[in-house]
């Protein structure tokens, strides 16, 4: 008899540290990401790949891949079109490949 | 003059090194960059990071934030593939659908998996695949991580098994696809979306609202993620929301062609004769980073001076860690902590010396584990075009003074 008792109030206590918990939880009221620049070299081509580009990421994520081959820059941005749906035409694939390679290339093979 | 003002300010605005060229390109690899700041503006619910995109957020924890076993939530990397994140979830009407080759489609309320399944935990490290990419050379494709896309965390949550019984797998059930709430721009792509042969679901795997004893930061996938013990953590999908069941290998992008190594016996390649085929990255290989001292820090000659980092792999456990102060001709074992987390999490180890010398001082250390598997030097670590499963001997150059 006492032992259902104590079950049953050890079960209440739970119930109410759940509830707490849970209203912890809720407290949690979202978040504000912030905006960081990441400024773009200045080149021909520049205010359109960032146009293109900037559509759906920072540019922090395009520079931060490192100095690349003008081979290398062309298939992320046809990965990009093919993939992700990126709007850009097929007409303006050089320009944004010309301004990557002539600010973020590197002279290797591949 | 006035340009490279611009740019000198604007990169302390971003706070973040934009990555440059560092050593000769020859299918080589040297130590990843190991310099980069935190920057001067946090992201919500963490302290200043070293961040390389705000959208999505990519943010690496520095080093010395591994001089200890267990990484703080604010301290923890971050990193997302879809530039659309919820900034705002309620648990109270969340929930994870689970559908496709199941008995009985359910979806299951946040509450109800705290409420209905048998809580569990684990301490796990979570590493991302490309973890010190920036050591590869030539530069493979990717973000240009130094040695913090990892930390380790106690986990809780409930058993993936038991989530998945609750709708109950068809006989033809084969794979387990996930995907979370983040989005592409064009909701006519992929997602992220990542699957697990179900021969690989074990016990250990979990879908967790707990890290640390806190609900998880929105950047670690609040309110739950997938938790995968011993794997990289490109399948530890955040804010899991869907689970479909399918009976072959679904195509998806993110396991089709990314996250994927040479399928050889050294999962290498050189970028004129690029494997034929590849596997993905799963199980870690063993690693160890010193987290104390830093590069460049002023030790006094003399004195105790006492190493301090962590060692790691996928689950085998470690059994020593070694430090070489003399290029790693000679190595002796540091001590290691009593291993109580389990095989999964960081094993954090301490070596005291007394620097007998002024000058540079130059810190190796080594971990092996239980199958007698260890670190090669940096330089003989082989490439891949990925720039995936990096863990080369890790090195830190102090300054002795008098």
């Amino acid at each position: 008899m006492k032992k259902t008792t104590v079950l049953a109030l050890t079960a209440a206590m739970l119930l109410t540290s759940l509830s707490a918990a849970e209203k912890k939880v809720e407290v949690q009221k979202g978040i504000k990401m912030p905006y960081m620049e990441f400024p773009m070299k200045q080149g021909k081509g520049m205010y359109s790949t960032k146009g293109k580009c900037n559509m759906c990421h920072s540019w922090g994520y395009v520079l931060n891949q490192g100095p690349q081959s003008k081979a290398f820059w062309r298939k992320k941005v046809i990965k990009m079109i093919d993939v992700f749906q990126a709007p850009i035409r097929n007409e303006d694939i050089d320009e944004v490949v010309e301004y990557l390679y002539a600010n973020y290339g590197k002279r290797v093979k591949g | 003059m006035q340009r490279r003002d611009f740019f000198k300010k604007a990169a302390l605005i971003a706070g973040s090194a934009a990555v440059g060229s560092t050593a000769a390109d020859a299918d080589t690899t040297t130590h990843p960059v190991d310099n980069r700041k935190v920057a001067n503006i946090a992201f919500p619910q963490k302290r200043p990071l070293i961040t390389y995109s705000d959208r999505p957020p990519l943010l690496e924890t520095p080093r010395e934030v591994f001089a200890t076993p267990i990484t703080p939530n604010d301290l923890f990397f971050v990193r997302w593939h879809m530039p659309m994140i919820p900034t705002y979830i309620n648990p109270h009407y969340f929930s994870i659908k689970i559908d496709g080759e199941v008995k009985k489609p359910v979806k299951i309320s946040f509450d109800s998996l705290k409420r209905d399944f048998e809580p569990v935990e684990i301490t796990s490290v979570l590493q991302c695949g490309g973890n010190s990419r920036s050591a590869f050379h030539p530069t493979p494709g990717g973000i240009q991580w130094g040695p913090g896309a990892m930390g380790c965390a106690k986990w809780k949550g409930v058993r993936l098994k038991d989530v998945l019984a609750k709708a109950g797998l068809k006989k033809n059930a084969g794979w387990i696809k996930f995907h979370g709430l983040e989005k592409p721009v064009y909701t006519k792509t992929d997602g992220f979306v990542r699957a697990l042969e179900l021969s690989k679901l074990h016990d250990k795997i979990i879908i967790a609202y707990e890290m640390n004893g806190e609900a998880l930061p929105y950047l670690n996938g609040f309110p739950v993620r997938l938790i995968l013990p011993g794997f990289y953590s490109d399948s530890w999908v955040k804010m899991l929301s869907n689970i479909t069941v399918t009976g072959t290998k679904p195509k998806l992008h993110f396991m089709d062609h990314a996250y994927r190594v040479p399928d050889n016996d050294c999962e290498c390649e050189t970028p004129d004769n690029l494997a034929p085929k590849t596997k993905p990255i799963e199980e870690m290989n063993v690693n160890s980073l010193i987290g104390y001292p830093t590069g460049g820090t002023k030790v006094k000659q003399g004195a105790d001076l006492i190493v301090r980092g962590v060692a790691f792999d996928g689950g085998h456990g470690i059994t020593k860690v070694e430090i070489s102060t003399d290029g790693g001709s000679s190595w002796q074992e540091a001590t290691l902590d009593d291993g109580s987390q389990g095989p999964y999490a960081y094993r954090s180890f301490r070596y005291t010396l007394k620097p007998a010398q002024t000058g540079a001082l130059t810190l190796m250390a080594r971990a092996t584990n239980t199958k007698g598997e260890t670190q090669p030097f940096a330089q003989d670590v082989k490439w891949n075009r990925g720039g995936y499963k990096y863990n080369g001997i890790d090195e830190v150059t102090v300054e002795v003074v008098s």
